[in-house]
């Protein structure tokens, strides 16, 4: 056996917990999972069976945990999990697995998939069968402190911008501020407007917020590749600025899998509760408005619909706040069928989208997203979460669909009443 | 002669364009910023959404493209971000924005542009180290105060 099979195992045994070995003894093998996937039903591939993509840590629970599972093993009845069978799910726990989900909500015994998903991936990353695009992600993560390498210089370069666009000073580093900001590199990158947005938004608000300097990243790959020291270094970074800065809570920005990363498994991952609150963008934009500190003016006339970021809303339970402020801002709002907490995937979350090998599988499950917008042929598509919007955008040109994709703060930034819409550049 | 001098005039005098005419002005906006795209396609397009006589088969073709062209150029999710690559992925979404029927942009197509165009130099400036990103809307200013008194 190699050492590196054998680092695979140990990492399977020990994500073998009371809920894993509870969900494994009471699958009944029913399938219904495979009808909540998107990678199954747009392929027809039973390979694509949720369930059947846990079979290794499923083999390791019989053989360890089991009384005839470990009698069959002895006795040499059973297989052993190899090298060869981990290089085999590699892309089926990586590529054809955005850990939406969906499967466990439809399980009739209560089996959350997703978590085992994510216990599954543990050991992978420990065997060495994790894709090439998310180990750099991770790698730059930890040594750059973004996974797509964006350093403080770009982030202030686009602070700049912003500025000049606002016309006011975006806070950096302030001591003792309501909220820390945390940012998406795909913001920084490739939505730099979202910063400007929430300084509007919140300059309007009177909201008393920051940046900081030292741990800007929203995101967390530990996560995705399914590294659990990693994730909890990540999340550690957060709770230090959260110190230094005196800040009482922290704002998710418009990511999926951040939210799911920073509010729900951050405390369990350093070992302790926060001492500070945890909010999705979201969420404190829905409380402003319940408090009447958002005021809106004029709303889109186009036919506008929403779709909800998985680990937004299945995972995070953010559903009805986006819904209370896409009817501030759209005069003919319409859902898409199974939506909110039944939401289909984009296809790219949970590290497909660095998965550059999952593309053509992640265009083809696009045909599911394709299937519930053709249901209500909207104008355009408002969402939360900026590896959604460009992966919806990228389906949306793959099947010559077309409509904008825009971001639900954004869209709110435009229709504020006392909209500042460009600053005092002199 | 009209003196655009600060953002506040200019997205009020972009608001009082007609779609066509924002179209138009767009165009020069990606125009002065398209020497930082390497792909080619957005040289064309531009020159399509910048003639006052495009056909609309010849707009949504050109639109087409320049989709294509910001899918090709944009930093995919966790992959290694290139600055400069980003420098033409901006371009790109400025002609997206550009050849955007107007009342799919809630911002309007020109500010988007305008933007876009704005997000491309400040990429530059994130390669070079320069500070010279703000000096795109004092570029766009005078595009605009020129376009209003032709």
């Amino acid at each position: 056996m190699s050492a590196s099979l054998d680092r695979g195992l140990n990492a399977f045994k020990e994500q073998i917990d009371a809920p894993v070995a509870a969900f494994f003894s009471s699958c009944v093998r029913c399938g219904l999972c495979a009808e909540a996937c998107l990678f199954y039903t747009e392929t027809d591939e039973p390979k694509y069976t949720p369930i059947h993509k846990l079979e290794p840590l499923r083999r390791v629970w019989k053989q360890e945990y089991t009384f005839w599972g470990r009698l069959a093993k002895s006795l040499g009845l059973s297989k052993p999990v190899s090298d060869e069978m981990l290089t085999d799910w590699e892309t089926l726990v990586y590529d054809s697995c955005t850990m939406c989900g969906r499967c466990s909500m439809v399980c009739p015994v209560g089996n959350d998939i997703a978590y085992m998903i994510r216990k599954m991936r543990e050991g992978m990353a420990a065997s060495g069968h994790a894709p090439e695009g998310l180990i750099g992600a991770t790698k730059r993560a930890i040594t750059i402190g973004s996974p797509m390498g964006v350093k403080l210089p770009a982030l202030q370069a686009q602070i700049r911008h912003a500025e000049e666009e606002l016309g006011f000073s975006v806070p950096v580093d302030v001591e003792g501020a309501d909220y820390l900001l945390l940012l998406s590199s795909m913001e920084i990158m490739n939505f730099p407007e979202f910063i400007s947005a929430v300084a509007r938004i919140f300059k309007h608000a009177n909201v008393s917020w920051t940046i900081s300097s030292e741990a800007f990243e929203a995101t967390n790959s530990g996560i995705q590749i399914g590294v659990s020291e990693i994730a909890a270094e990540l999340v550690q970074r957060t709770v230090d600025a959260v110190a230094k800065l005196k800040v009482k809570s922290v704002i998710s920005p418009e990511c999926g899998h951040a939210y799911m990363a920073i509010r729900w498994e951050g405390p369990n991952l350093i070992g302790r509760p926060y001492d500070f609150k945890v909010v999705h963008i979201l969420e404190l934009l829905d409380e402003l408005r319940e408090q009447g500190r958002l005021k809106l003016s004029g709303k889109e006339s186009q036919r506008l619909t929403y779709h909800d970021p998985c680990q937004v809303s299945r995972r995070g339970g953010v559903v009805q706040q986006p819904r209370n402020l896409m009817n501030m801002v759209a005069g003919n709002f319409v859902e898409m069928p199974e939506t909110g907490t039944m939401n289909w995937c984009c296809g790219a979350g949970g590290g497909v989208s660095s998965n550059e090998r999952a593309d053509g599988l992640r265009l083809k499950a696009f045909n599911r997203k394709k299937k519930q917008l053709d249901a209500i042929h909207p104008d355009a598509i408002v969402s939360a979460c900026s590896n959604c919007r460009i992966h919806l955008e990228d389906g949306l040109e793959e099947y010559s669909m077309d409509m904008p994709v825009l971001s639900l703060t954004e869209t709110i930034a435009e229709h504020l009443a006392d909209s500042e819409q460009a600053g005092s550049k002199a | 002669m009209t003196q655009i001098s600060n953002d506040t005039e200019f997205r009020t005098a972009l608001d009082g364009l007609d779609p066509a005419q924002q179209r138009l002005v767009a165009a020069r906006f990606v125009e002065n910023v398209v020497a930082l795209c390497s792909d080619d396609r957005i040289a064309r397009v531009i020159q399509v959404a910048g003639n006052s006589e495009a056909s609309e088969s010849e707009l949504a073709e050109a639109l087409k493209t320049a989709r294509a062209t910001t899918f090709d150029c944009h930093t995919r999710c966790g992959s290694e971000g290139d600055w400069t690559e980003q420098e033409g992925y901006f371009v790109a979404r400025a002609a997206v924005a550009a050849l955007t029927p107007a009342g799919k942009m809630p911002s309007g197509p020109a500010w988007q542009a305008a933007l876009s165009s704005r997000m491309a130099q400040t990429s530059r400036s994130i390669v070079t180290g320069d500070d010279t990103a703000g000096q795109e809307g004092n570029q766009q200013y005078r595009i605009l105060s020129e376009f209003l008194d032709s």
